[in-house]
This record gives C-alpha cells, structure tokens and sequence, in this order.
C-alpha cells in the first residue's frame, strides 16, 4: 500500500461554481440573452414585483422567468398568468441555486430568443448570497415592513447585488424604517449601488425600476456585438 | 441545508482533485473555514457524514481550521478582532475598518495516497 501524504489543494470551495458561472456568463453574452438574479427574503413583495414588472415590459423584451422554489409552483403560476414564458425549478430542499441548476434551467426553458430572463432566486437573504449563479446583474428586494437593519444583518447580500428595491415604500408611515440610515448603510459596504424606493402595490416607482432593467438589457446586447 | 449543499460542493472539488492526481484513497479533508464565512463548521461536520455516504469518501475524516475574523482600522490602524470587538475598533472605538482574514472558505489539502 503507499504511503499516505499530506497533499496541498488550496482551492475556494466557490472556485468550481464560480467557474461554471463565468463559462454561462460568455454563453449569455453570444446568446444575447440578459439574465438577472433576483434575491429576497420571503414576503417582499418579490413576486407581485415580477407581476408588474412583466406587465410594463413584455411588449419591448421578449421576456423568460425562471421561479425558484424548494418544492412548489404557487410563484410560477401566478408569473404565467402575466403570458410570458416560465418554468419553476426544484431545488430539493437546497436553500439556494447554483450557476450548475441556473444553467440546467435556462436550457429548459429554452432562452434562445429571450431579450431577458429574470430567475427568482429561493427566499433567503443569506446563502442566495453566496453563490455566483452565472447572472449578468443581480438586485434584492427589502421591503419596508422587514426592517431597516437588515443591511447591517446580511451585509453579504447588500455587497454582491447592482440594485436594491426598496419595496413597500407606500408603508413607510406605519413603520419605524429609517429610509436614510438603511441608504447610508448600503451605501457603506456598496458605494456603487443604484438604490430604488418602489411600491410594487401602488406603481410608485416602478418606471425607474424597469428603465434600469431596459437600459442593462440594451449595454448587454451592445457589448455582445 | 446550507451547509449541505456546500458539503457536496467540497465533494465535488476533491472528486476532481482525487482524478487530476491519480489518488486512491483520501484518509482526510482539511477546510480552512473563515469566522465570517457563511458556514458554521459543527454543521459542517454533523453533515459531512450524510453526504459521504455511499461514496469513496465514507471512511474520510474531515478537519476544519477556523480563521478570526481580523481587520485593521481605518483610523489608527490597530488589528483586532471583528467578532469580538463587534466591529469597532477597541483603540480608538472607529466603526471603519478593512477586513484582512475571515472570510475564507477553502480546501486547505487533503491527506490521501
């Protein structure tokens, strides 16, 4: 029998992952297809936030959504009824997806031809965080009634994403939120942030959000020709 | 479950490793696991055994190192620790700093023929 030797690896636990993610990155870019990660904690409103999202933009993009779940379809059933394409990925009991599953879904729901794909990621603000699904951007949605100090809990998540929605904001008057310490908060761990008030309920908002959006999907497809 | 499905990540990575250099057997993982990193190493542990199961790695032995969350102040410089300092300096009392080690999560080496 040989010996056994100590034997130096080195190598991030994320190294694999975030391979594959850089490899689906240059595939979406050939592919001219934006995709944006979308992470929340359950009950943000990140669902009716897709709703109008989808409403505002489907006739300009041709629109794919890619609804994360543990084990149900309730999200992916409420999306259909918007009339663009979806598909709900299990994860099996998996708290978050990686750039392997993300891959796995896009070729099921076939995204050749899709301006923008949104994938929903599972509801959790802490290990969504940590693994690079191969998007192009990623947002997070807080809304108001969740608290201002979630920045200062999982500032992971503050860190990796390009854009925050604040949602909700129509409550602000029935809760102690502090709009200007969670700005100042976000800002601290990720100057470069585009922060955006919304009210996915009101409408309030929402032309900001979704012209950030087209305007991302345009640089992507530029960039790609 | 997060811990879980970083397991099968690890997994993943000395699998690959294992084929690249024509290894046997593996007797043990060593992790580096930062205090800041998302991983909480007795869950590590208590799943490792799950997820090995049925696998070449059911007799592997699984170590973890755990790095202090360190950072150096903005202001004066001092290193100190970040968890036990809850994030401001103990110096010159300074919320701002830099994190130097912590956030690590990475397959140290692993003993195997």
């Amino acid at each position: 029998m040989k010996p056994f030797k100590v034997i130096e690896v080195k190598e991030s636990i994320f190294e694999d992952n975030n391979k594959q993610a850089d490899l689906l990155r240059m595939q979406l870019k050939s592919d001219k297809t934006f995709l944006l990660n979308l992470m929340s904690s359950p009950g943000s409103g990140k669902t009716t936030t897709l709703v109008k999202t989808m409403h505002s933009l489907k006739d300009v993009l041709n629109i794919g959504v890619m609804e994360a779940d543990i084990d149900s379809d309730v999200d992916a059933r409420t999306i259909s009824e918007t009339g663009v394409k979806v598909i709900q990925l299990h994860t099996g009991g998996m708290c978050h997806l990686d750039a392997d599953m993300t891959k796995q879904g896009l070729n099921e729901l076939e995204h050749e031809g899709l301006d923008l794909v949104i994938l929903e990621n599972v509801g959790n603000l802490v290990c969504p965080a940590e693994f690079d699904t191969g998007a192009c951007k990623s947002a997070a949605i807080l809304s108001v009634p969740e608290g201002d100090d979630k920045p200062l809990k999982y500032p992971l998540m503050f860190s990796v994403i390009d854009v925050l929605l604040i949602n909700k904001i129509d409550t602000l008057p029935y809760f102690d939120f502090n709009y200007e310490a969670v700005v100042e908060r976000v800002k601290k761990i990720n100057p470069k942030i585009e922060i955006i008030p919304i009210s996915a309920k009101t409408g309030e908002g929402l032309d900001r959000w979704t012209n950030w959006l087209q305007t991302e999907v345009n640089n992507w497809k530029n960039q790609s020709s | 479950m997060h811990e879980l499905g970083i397991v099968f990540e690890i997994i993943k990575i000395v699998d690959r490793f294992v084929a690249e250099n024509d290894l046997s057997q593996v007797e043990k993982i060593v992790l580096e696991v930062g205090q800041l990193s998302s991983a909480v190493p007795k869950f590590l542990e208590s799943c490792f055994p799950a997820a090995v199961n049925d696998t070449p790695y059911a007799h592997t032995k699984l170590e973890i190192i755990i790095i202090p969350a360190m950072a150096a102040c903005n202001s004066c410089h001092e290193q100190f620790n970040l968890v036990e300092h809850r994030r401001v300096c103990p110096n010159c009392h300074s919320d701002q700093s830099t994190l130097l080690t912590g956030r690590e999560f990475s397959i140290k080496e692993i003993v195997a023929c």
